[in-house]
């Protein structure tokens, strides 16, 4: 083909095709719905948002975080992007109103975003000390939802983030009260349980003795009873707050009654007590001096069980509880100059030796590494009471401080009147003080 | 023939044009999210229009905006009550001793344009916290706002200087950075430590790195950081600071560095830096560096 040809012949053909191709697209425009997307999506955010300003006492909030615990929060929305907030997170969160901002934006979907720090934030803080979750996540909860349903007296919405569940219920001004004048705050006075100076919690229901221990950070509560045959029994179970008391979420079974939880009516502050009310039988929980029965087993259990795992040691990582004050003794304060206070050990007949060795771990951040500067050896002597008495040997690895929360621990440990062990989980026993059960250590086994 | 071909193609492109005309246009008047998020003012944010945005064009985004951070970590806003005492601070350690030195028009055209403020620590997975961060001499974010003290604030205690003096090092080095980018440090610098760079600084710490004659850690990662940190750390610390951090040197590093060496190209090094303010922004090091110091002993001290 010379080049005449191909102007003539492939050109124009080309042309035709292309103009083919390109007419194809000119269609009548149908659309599935009757406006665009952004008008739609406009819609909807006006619709959400006058939903949330409408309700003048404002939403009851209940959230489940990714750790599980249950809180409820109250909402009052307004026009300006400010919201009003209570949570029974804690005893101030539960009291004082806090103001922040929220706003409405298109995301992937129509979404409620809590945009400056609030009381919903406490759960989300990557910060554990915050709020007792993981450093780096806290306790896995969200603030940025999107909606997905909306009813006249409820919407839902899910977390961006975490997926967490957040349901609002238009609250009535009963609802608002409640929170106002300190309903939600008596009850999160529950709390202070763990105020009470002796580590034994104990409360009578139907006429039947029950040691309490209550975690309010994972949001759980263990029952310790003595069955009819003189066997210690345990329950546990998570619970979560509503307006007038603590709600169990599985019920109790006390064998003459059920127990699904219990109205707080009040918090001594004085005689640290808490008086409740289970079943509309008044109670009250208080601090007691001794177990219910004692653990024969227990010390020696927990000795045998590091020894019979690979020889390792137990753990503490704040040391001693006096009076109701974790580490009492500020032993996570001990520092030298390139290391600083990692967690107290207890190891049996460590590598080989015949005594055991208490001692405060340093971490080196630079190398990475534990070191041990100076501890003690010690013998444990288990008595027939089911206590454990322990008696200083000698200083071991370097010279152990005179003075100082290492010190301090230390006289402690030695208490002539000695202690009863509890166990709490597989691989976790409470120490408690047998003087008064006023000082107590947690133990962990890390491996 | 070469017309007819040229008429073609011409006519080709007519009707790839034409192809695209449609009667209706979309409605574009109102697209969601693409016009900026709008909020109702509060007294808060006409504070950060009048003392930042007005004098020096810098906005400060402290509503959540996800898009801003880091998607894989989990952070939280900050407290409304934080912003101001943090961005006051920020005014008196590096804008006010910037302009005072270099002037207003200086700080204008080089500043960074947007600070992003973020309530909680940054965790990484090796468990340390990241507490400040930039991009592209354009934008800082500043973490653990919600932790922020300073001693005018009641219950102020010593560790709590831990945060702020954080804050003021990233900030004023990252603006090194953008000083950098624009009028490059001289050569002489990165010959100073030549061969001692390595991707290695995060294994090793200040102490080791110093007996290096470098001033952090991260200043060994390469010359471009070392010169900002270089400068972020004489401004924090201040002059008789640094001249401590220098004196402190002891004992020859593992890459066999002596004392006298490494303390010797911290000097060489600080004079460049003294140097190159000068040459390049008619800045006096020196006086800047003692503004900056007073602000912060003001500050945390």
């Amino acid at each position: 083909m010379n080049l005449k040809d191909f102007y003539w012949k492939i050109v124009p053909a080309l042309f035709f095709f292309s103009a083919l191709v390109f007419s194809s697209c000119k269609k009548e425009e149908t659309r599935v719905f009757d406006q665009t997307p952004d008008t739609r999506i406009n819609e909807a955010l006006t619709q959400y948002g006058s939903a949330l300003t409408s309700s003048s006492a404002g939403w009851n909030a209940t959230i489940k975080t990714g750790t599980g615990g249950i809180y409820h929060f109250h909402f009052r929305f307004n026009e300006s992007n400010r919201v009003f907030m209570f949570a029974d997170i804690n005893l101030e969160t539960a009291s004082t109103a806090k103001e922040s901002s929220y706003r409405l934006k298109a995301l992937q979907t129509p979404a409620l975003i809590f945009d400056t720090y609030s009381y919903l934030h406490i759960l989300a803080d990557p910060n554990g000390s915050v709020n007792g979750g993981a450093d780096g996540q806290g306790l896995i909860s969200d603030f940025e939802f999107g909606f997905d349903s909306l009813a006249t007296d409820s919407i839902l919405l899910t977390g961006r983030v975490h997926g967490t569940k957040l349901t609002l219920i238009k609250a009535t001004q009963q609802d608002l009260d409640a929170w106002q004048n300190g309903a939600w705050a008596n009850v999160v006075a529950f709390e202070n349980i763990n105020d009470i100076q002796n580590y034994f919690k104990r409360v009578n229901i139907g006429g039947v003795n029950y040691d309490l221990r209550v975690d309010p950070v994972a949001r759980t509560i263990a029952f310790t009873w003595v069955d009819g045959s003189g066997n210690l029994q345990q329950f546990v179970t998570a619970y979560y707050y509503s307006s007038s008391g603590v709600v169990f979420e599985t019920p109790f079974n006390a064998g003459s009654q059920t127990i699904n939880g219990f109205d707080v009516v009040g918090w001594n502050a004085v005689n640290f007590t808490l008086t409740i009310r289970v079943n509309g039988a008044a109670t009250t929980i208080a601090g007691a001096p001794q177990p219910l029965k004692v653990d024969l087993g227990a010390p020696q259990r927990w000795r045998d069980y590091a020894l019979n795992n690979g020889a390792l040691y137990w753990a503490s990582l704040n040391g001693f509880t006096v009076n109701g004050v974790e580490d009492a003794f500020g032993i996570n304060t001990l520092r030298t100059d390139t290391s600083q206070y990692f967690y107290l050990l207890y190891w049996p007949k460590p590598q080989g030796q015949t005594f055991d060795a208490l001692a405060p771990t340093f971490l080196i951040p630079s190398q990475n590494a534990l070191d041990l500067i100076y501890g003690i050896a010690l013998t444990p002597n288990f008595l027939v009471d089911g206590r454990v008495v322990f008696s200083y040997l000698f200083d071991v690895v370097g010279t152990y401080p005179s003075t100082g929360p290492a010190a301090l621990t230390r006289s402690q440990f030695l208490s002539a009147q000695g202690y009863y062990f509890i166990q709490t989980g597989p691989k976790t026993y409470d120490m408690v003080s047998a003087a008064d059960a006023k000082a107590w250590i947690t133990w962990q086994f890390p491996g | 023939m070469r017309f007819v071909k040229y008429y073609f193609l011409f006519l080709f492109g007519l009707t790839v044009l034409g192809s695209c005309k449609k009667e209706d246009a979309l409605n574009v008047d109102d697209v969601s999210g693409l016009g900026g998020d709008t909020w109702v003012k509060t007294p808060l944010d006409q504070w950060l229009y009048d003392s930042l945005v007005v004098p020096y064009n810098i906005a400060t985004k402290y509503k959540w905006d996800q898009f801003e951070l880091e998607l894989n970590k989990d952070l939280v806003p900050p407290d409304e009550s934080k912003v101001i005492p943090v961005m006051s601070t920020v005014e008196r350690v590096w804008i006010n001793p910037y302009v005072l030195q270099g002037g207003v028009e200086f700080f204008k055209k080089y500043c960074p344009k947007l600070f992003v403020l973020v309530g909680s620590a940054s965790f990484n997975l090796d468990g340390s916290i990241t507490l400040g961060t930039a991009e592209g001499g354009r934008k800082i974010v500043l973490y653990e706002l919600n932790d922020f003290k300073n001693k005018t604030m009641p219950g102020y205690v010593p560790a709590d200087s831990a945060i702020p003096k954080q804050m003021f090092h990233v900030i004023h080095h990252e603006f090194g950075h953008i000083l950098d980018q624009n009028i490059r440090r001289p050569v002489e610098f990165d010959a100073v430590c030549k061969g001692l760079y390595t991707a290695d600084w995060i294994n090793t710490n200040d102490y080791a790195a110093r007996q290096d004659g470098f001033v952090t850690a991260y200043a060994e990662s390469s010359p471009f950081e070392d010169f900002v940190e270089m400068i972020s750390i004489m401004l924090i610390e201040g002059r008789s600071g640094f001249d401590n951090i220098v004196n402190s040197i002891t004992g020859t590093s593992s890459r066999g560095t002596t004392a006298d060496e490494a303390k010797a190209r911290l000097r060489q090094k600080e004079s460049l830096v003294v140097d190159y303010y000068k040459k390049a922004w008619s800045i006096d090091f020196y006086t800047l560096q003692t503004r900056v110091r007073t602000a912060i002993i003001n500050e945390i001290y």
